[in-house]
């Protein structure tokens, strides 16, 4: 089992980020998140509950196909809670497709910057445990780094998302082309350092698999 | 975001409308009545449902755990994260 936290500041207030999660996907920065469904929502004692279906893409290195099949469609179940009176928003994502080998579980908070209220903390934590498999140590590792780069996307995901709906609150309706357009470029330097240490990551787990005979 | 069934992709958008503006305007300033998109819900709900039927997506397991643990309560089967949260 492998856990990873992480925490990040948004330099926007509690209500702009939450209503950018809902808006989150799609964004240029995630494009292996394809799909989303609300299953389930609720208002109980004035929190809002959400069960959606969120329907993603993973690409794993070649030499892990044979451990855990291609990277596949997969389908996660996010179950979130957002309490206005407390200001807080968590969502708690579990992968229902990897089950047999793989879980991945993930909890996003969304809180006010405990001293700066103009400020959001995002505190992050995924589990990732793999069963049954040899290499399950490997494995752990490569998929916690790809939830890593995964988490960074997330993040420039949401910003870019909050960039779109401050515009819209202002009005510019043609800055919104502009905005995408000058994004996409940047983006395309953010998602070649990700490939670049994706491929890190492929060449050194290829290494200490040969060393282990495995391949 | 398009809908996991393509034939609900049109009123995953009219209801995510909905949703959106009723989420900023009124349920982030205190008025937690969801009536406004229940309509426009409950027809979005009926395609997913067929949709995930189609594609034999299973959401048993989770179902089960809503059912059991009294509708979103919060000292439901997950507990220790749930609490983790509140702290």
């Amino acid at each position: 089992m492998k856990i990873w936290t992480s925490e990040h500041i948004f330099n926007h207030p509690w209500e702009t980020v939450t209503q950018a999660a809902w808006r989150k996907y799609p964004n240029p920065m995630t494009p292996s998140i394809i799909g989303t469904d609300v299953v389930e929502r609720r208002v109980v004692d004035g929190v809002l509950h959400t069960h959606r279906l969120v329907q993603s893409k993973w690409y794993f290195p070649k030499w892990t196909h044979a451990l855990i099949g291609t990277a596949k469609t997969c389908f996660a179940s996010e179950r979130s809670t957002v309490d206005p009176d407390r200001k807080q928003m968590v969502l708690k994502t579990n992968n229902l497709t990897f089950c047999r080998n793989i879980s991945v579980d993930e909890v996003l908070y969304y809180e006010p910057h405990p001293s700066d209220s103009t400020k959001t903390l995002l505190k992050q934590e995924a589990t990732v445990t793999v069963y049954g498999v040899p290499l399950s140590h490997y494995m752990e590792d490569i998929l916690t780094s790809t939830i890593s780069t995964n988490a960074g996307k997330g993040r420039q995901g949401l910003e870019w998302v909050i960039g779109l709906i401050n515009t819209e609150v202002q009005g510019i309706a043609r800055g919104t082309d502009e905005l995408i357009h000058n994004t996409r470029r940047s983006i395309d330097e953010v998602t070649e350092s990700a490939r670049k240490s994706m491929d890190e990551i492929s060449t050194q787990a290829a290494k200490a698999a040969k060393a282990m005979h495995i391949t | 975001m398009n809908s996991i069934g393509e034939d609900c992709n049109e009123l995953k958008k009219q209801y995510d409308a909905c949703f959106n503006s009723w989420f900023s305007e009124r349920f982030l300033k205190g008025q937690t009545d969801d009536s406004a998109c229940a309509p426009i819900f409950r027809v979005y709900q009926e395609c997913v449902k067929r949709a995930m039927k189609e594609q034999k997506i299973e959401l048993r397991e989770i179902e089960t755990e809503y059912t059991t643990s009294s509708e979103y309560d919060n000292s439901s089967s997950s507990g220790g994260k749930q609490q983790q949260s509140k702290s």
